[in-house]
């Protein structure tokens, strides 16, 4: 038999029972929908989250000291007795080739004071570059200037939200900021940046690392990040900050992270969750595959009579095996087109509603979501269709 | 009467020695016992006797769609009772028509259609069917009630339907179980009068009937009692006369 | 007609037909199956975590340096340095706080760890006698720091089980001595292995005195302090009163997180409920389609059985009790094929406690119900249009019709 005359036997054979091949189609689906929302919303958040990364600038590599990092263990910027990344190392990295910002970073937690106002605020020590590193823009006055790290003088550039809960409407340039006891002038507020991952990235004040260093009495820094050329490898750059580093130290008792790894990590866990929910999707599906095959059975036993007609009308066995795995294909294959146009626009309706949640509906899940249903049709059929092509002409036209 | 296995023409179909056993249940039943027959082409037989007799079995054993368990049938020349079920399907395809008694139309499809149903099982491309098609419901008189579905049919158009798609792939044999069964009896006898015209162009026809009107107007009778052919007759003016002692 | 008669006519129909009837339960086994066992994962693993939290020490106040004026608990606060310290006086001073029991100061850091030749990174935690307590761990040899003045410490040092293998392979542990930076810790305890579990997991720790690690890292500011209330009534007094202290002795200012243990733990618990929760609704959409085969094969069924229908109501049926013997037929299916899932979900959550002992992998009681109630209202709902659909055939045409 020809496939298109077999494809449109199948297709007169659906449509006869209208409502019985709907409600089959239905199964497959909703599943497929499941599967489909499910997906969307996961790729959302995915996308949403390295888009929340990737604020920071993407060509960036990150030295912490220590190895603990690098098993993976423990918290960081904890104070360590091993030996500790200096100024000085930073310094040192600002000549590895393709590095084109250098920036030393102290962090920590302390008050500051302005016009008898006080606030709690996360204070970054870092030095000039640390403007591109991070992909910050100045909106008032300038950034830290690129002196010397020891030299560095007690400036301090205030996040936004920082700059109007301290100093409201007013211009904040040249007034004096108390930080732990410490005095420091203001020198530029930053552009607002927003949040990331729930930290208000606003509520913060820039001052030379050096200084932060001294603030809370730290030998060593939180961390030093590089920020390199458009172009240049990852993991060159990174090698090459190793090897300074390590000529430095004598030995390699620090970690340095691409931030490809960083995200790759992060990426993959992501994935996984997304896998997981489909997964849990699929189940549907199984019900779905389930339903294919109880209504192919039923209807093998009622057209039992027509079977054996087509045998006796000189129909090989294969046609007749092919004609309901056909069947069995078109329903499944149908099912999951209705069931992604559904799941697409719930996704769609959600991105309305809600539009916090990010939602995005993956092309190769759709594909794979219909490609997958043909399969199901496939096995889901193949039992039934195997009974109907072994049936007995005889016995086949007997019966009614 | 013995005749030389060399003969000038050979028959259309040989049986020799054909037997067929039913197990059901504890018993066992010899649907056909020792069958030997030869049926030339263009012949017009009737097949009759009681209900049990083995007349249907004879039919779907001719027919390619039950395998004897004994003996042997030859039909044109070739030896088809070792044939694997694709090959005898393929023979049903292009050399055997049959007809039933209930019509045995696929009812979601239409008249046309299911006269085309045995060139689609045969894969014959959809322009080379159409023209056929349209010859054969001109032939029946059925072009106004092409695209009608068997339920929108009387029973003597949906017989014919069933004769046009019998003989649609231009078979050698028509094998016909009670084709007027259901039909009454100015209907059945415009169906004999098809399937005599059909027999007349040169197609063996076989008629499996009850009827002893219908039987007599074949040119050979063939009487059946517990799976055996008791008569075998030929009519040879104005009645039927055993073809051998 | 009654009701043993209505289940014995349900259960002929479905014997009528078997491949159909195991077909139908095996969907709705499916369904069920998937609620149980999905469940028991997530329930189990909230059971977990809600243990392993618990392990850490119970009515326990944490006190961390830093805070946010967003406040709450955000990876600013975790580790970082305030410009007052909190310092080992501050957590004498919790002492007096007549809601708390004892204080555990703890100072952490990395650092190098050597002995013999041979150098290992590790975490030190400085501490004193009352950590041993508070976190409720057990010794596997010698014991833990001694009861000392928190401003002084002996060298020595207790070590968790990794550690020990890592260092001492083929050797006793206690009385080897280990050096630091430049100090020489003697070890006098080797802690009993924890395996892998939430809070710090000790098989890796190095504990020594809390002053000679606050030297070593050369800090005076801890990482945190540990508090453990008298009872669980006195979680609450205690936070304040801890709250209360620190700010006093930091001359008004508030420059400290106190959290109880109980608040992260209910944070959690509600997580993991409520991801639970999730999991098991979206297993649930696989009952719907259930629902939906059963409505598909019973609109089949009532039209292959019009001549039984035509029959029965020739012979006086009612078309309610034709409903009704429908809709028994589709509930007993339904049922049938949810307890069958049932039996397939607890099957499954024993292979997961088999393959994960330490994992207390069982359906909570309110996924059963729920699982089993959605299954048999799915399949009777969508047992209603082919029952009415039956109850509804007129009899003459339904038994002209062969």
């Amino acid at each position: 038999m020809i496939a298109t005359d077999a494809l449109r036997y199948a297709w007169r054979s659906i449509g006869a029972q209208r409502t019985r091949s709907f409600l089959t189609l239905a199964g497959i689906a909703v599943g497929i929908a499941a599967v489909i929302l499910l997906t969307s919303i996961g790729e959302g958040i995915h996308r949403f989250v390295l888009g929340e990364f990737s604020q920071f600038g993407t060509n960036v590599v990150g030295i912490s000291a220590g190895r603990m990092a690098a098993r993976g263990g423990g918290p960081t910027g904890l104070p360590t007795s091993v030996r500790p990344l200096t100024l000085e190392d930073a310094q040192a990295l600002q000549h590895v080739p393709g590095v084109i910002g250098v920036v030393p970073t102290a962090w920590g937690n302390a008050e500051a004071q302005a016009r008898g106002r006080l606030r709690r605020t996360i204070v970054y020590g870092v030095s000039a570059d640390a403007l591109a590193v991070f992909n910050m823009q100045v909106a008032v006055g300038q950034f830290l200037p690129g002196e010397g790290a020891d030299e560095a003088r007690s400036f301090v550039v205030l996040g936004a939200k920082l700059k109007h809960e301290l100093f409201g409407n007013d211009n904040a340039l040249g007034e004096r900021l108390r930080i732990g006891g410490q005095s420091f002038r203001v020198i530029g507020v930053l552009a607002p940046k927003g949040q990331f991952l729930g930290l208000d990235l606003d509520d913060t004040a820039f001052v030379p690392a050096a200084r932060a260093m001294e603030l809370f009495n730290r030998e060593g820094l939180s961390e030093i990040n590089l920020s390199y050329a458009e172009g240049a490898s990852a993991k060159a750059v990174a090698a090459a900050a190793e090897a300074v580093l390590k000529a430095r130290h004598g030995r390699a008792d620090f970690t340095v992270t691409t931030q490809e790894e960083m995200l790759g990590t992060l990426s993959n866990i992501l994935d996984i969750l997304t896998m997981a929910v489909a997964a849990l999707g699929s189940i549907s599906l199984l019900v779905g595959a389930v339903g294919i095959v109880t209504i192919m059975t039923i209807a093998v036993a009622e057209r039992t009579h027509e079977i054996g007609l087509l045998l006796a009308l000189g129909s090989p066995r294969g046609t007749i095996l092919r004609l309901f795995l056909g069947e069995a294909v078109v329903l499944a294959v149908l099912g999951s087109l209705l069931g992604v146009a559904v799941g697409f626009g719930l996704a769609r309706a959600i991105r309305l509603l809600l539009p916090a949640l990010p939602v995005s509906t993956p092309l190769p899940y759709v594909l794979l979501a219909v490609a997958s249903s043909a399969v199901i049709g496939l096995l889901a059929g193949v039992l039934p269709a195997r009974r109907a092509s072994r049936l007995d002409p005889v016995e086949a036209l007997r019966s009614e | 009467m013995a005749t030389p296995s060399a003969s000038a023409s050979e028959a259309q179909i040989e049986l020799q020695g054909i037997e067929r056993v039913f197990h059901l249940g504890d018993s066992v039943v010899h649907a056909l016992a020792g069958v030997d027959l030869r049926i030339e082409a263009g012949e017009y037989i009737a097949v009759m006797g009681p209900s049990g007799s083995g007349k249907s079995t004879l039919l779907n054993m001719l027919g390619l769609l039950d395998r004897p368990d004994a003996g042997h049938y030859r039909l044109e020349g070739r030896d088809v009772t070792t044939l694997s079920p694709d090959e005898q399907a393929r023979v049903r395809s292009l050399r055997i028509g049959f007809v039933f008694q209930s019509f045995h139309l696929v009812p979601r499809l239409t008249a046309a259609e299911n006269i085309a149903l045995p060139m689609v099982l045969a894969g014959l491309p959809s322009r080379e069917r159409d023209e056929r098609v349209r010859k054969a419901l001109d032939g029946f008189g059925l072009a106004d009630r092409a695209e009608h579905r068997p339920d929108q049919l009387s029973g003597g158009q949906r017989q014919r339907v069933a004769i046009a798609r019998a003989t649609i792939m231009r078979p050698a044999v028509l094998l016909a179980d009670e084709p007027t069964g259901n039909l009454d009896r100015a209907t059945g006898e415009d169906v004999i009068r098809l399937l005599e015209q059909l027999n007349a162009d040169g197609v063996t026809l076989l008629v499996v009937t009850h009827d002893a009107a219908l039987g007599a107007r074949a040119r050979r009778r063939l009487l059946m009692e517990d799976g055996a052919i008791r008569h075998d007759q030929r009519r040879l003016d104005g009645g039927f006369h055993d073809a051998h002692a | 007609m009654r009701t043993p008669d209505l289940l014995a006519f349900a259960v002929g129909a479905a014997r009528g037909n078997r491949v159909r009837t195991a077909l139908l339960m095996l969907a709705m086994a499916i369904g069920v199956a998937a609620v149980v066992t999905l469940t028991a994962l997530g329930d189990g693993a909230r059971r977990y975590v809600v243990r392993e939290f618990s392990a850490i020490g119970t009515n326990l106040v944490i006190v961390l340096p830093g805070r946010t004026e967003t406040g709450g608990i955000n990876p600013g606060s975790f580790v970082s340095g305030t410009p007052r310290d909190l310092t080992v006086d501050d957590a004498l001073a919790l002492l007096r706080a007549p809601a708390v029991q004892r204080v555990a100061p703890l100072a952490v850091g990395t650092s190098e760890l050597s002995v013999g030749g041979k150098l290992r990174e590790g975490m030190v935690v400085g501490s004193t006698a009352e950590f041993i307590e508070v976190r409720q761990f057990k010794m596997a040899q010698g014991q833990f720091l001694p009861r000392e003045d928190w401003n002084r410490g002996s060298q020595v040092m207790v070590i968790g089980a990794k550690l020990r293998a890592e260092l001492f392979p083929n050797e006793a542990a206690l009385g080897q001595f280990v050096r630091v930076g430049d100090r020489r810790f003697r070890i006098i305890g080797v802690l009993a292995p924890t395996g892998s579990g939430l809070g710090m997991n000790t098989d890796e720790l190095a504990i020594v005195p809390v002053s000679l690690a606050q030297a070593m890292f050369n800090t005076n500011t801890l990482f945190r302090i540990l508090v453990e209330a008298r009872n669980r009534n006195a979680i609450e007094p205690a936070k304040q009163q801890v709250a209360g202290i620190i700010q006093t002795r930091h001359d008004g200012e508030q420059d400290v997180t106190v959290i109880t243990q109980d608040a992260m733990l209910a944070t959690f618990d509600k997580l993991l409920g409520t991801l639970t929760l999730g999991v098991a609704g979206i297993a649930a959409i696989s009952l719907a389609v259930a629902g939906i085969l059963v409505m598909n094969v019973m609109l089949v069924s009532v039209a292959q059985r019009r001549s039984e229908i035509g029959l029965l109501k020739a012979l006086g049926a009612s078309g309610g009790t034709i409903r009704m013997a429908f809709l028994v037929e589709a509930a007993l299916l339904s049922a049938a094929g949810a307890v069958f899932g049932y039996a397939l979900g607890l099957a499954g959550a024993a292979v997961i406690r088999a393959l994960y002992p330490t994992f207390p992998a069982y359906p909570p009681d309110w996924a059963v119900l729920a699982g089993l109630g959605t299954a048999l209202c799915t399949g009777v709902l969508f047992g209603v249009l082919p029952a009415r659909n039956a109850a509804r055939l007129d009899p003459v045409t339904a038994l002209a019709r062969r």
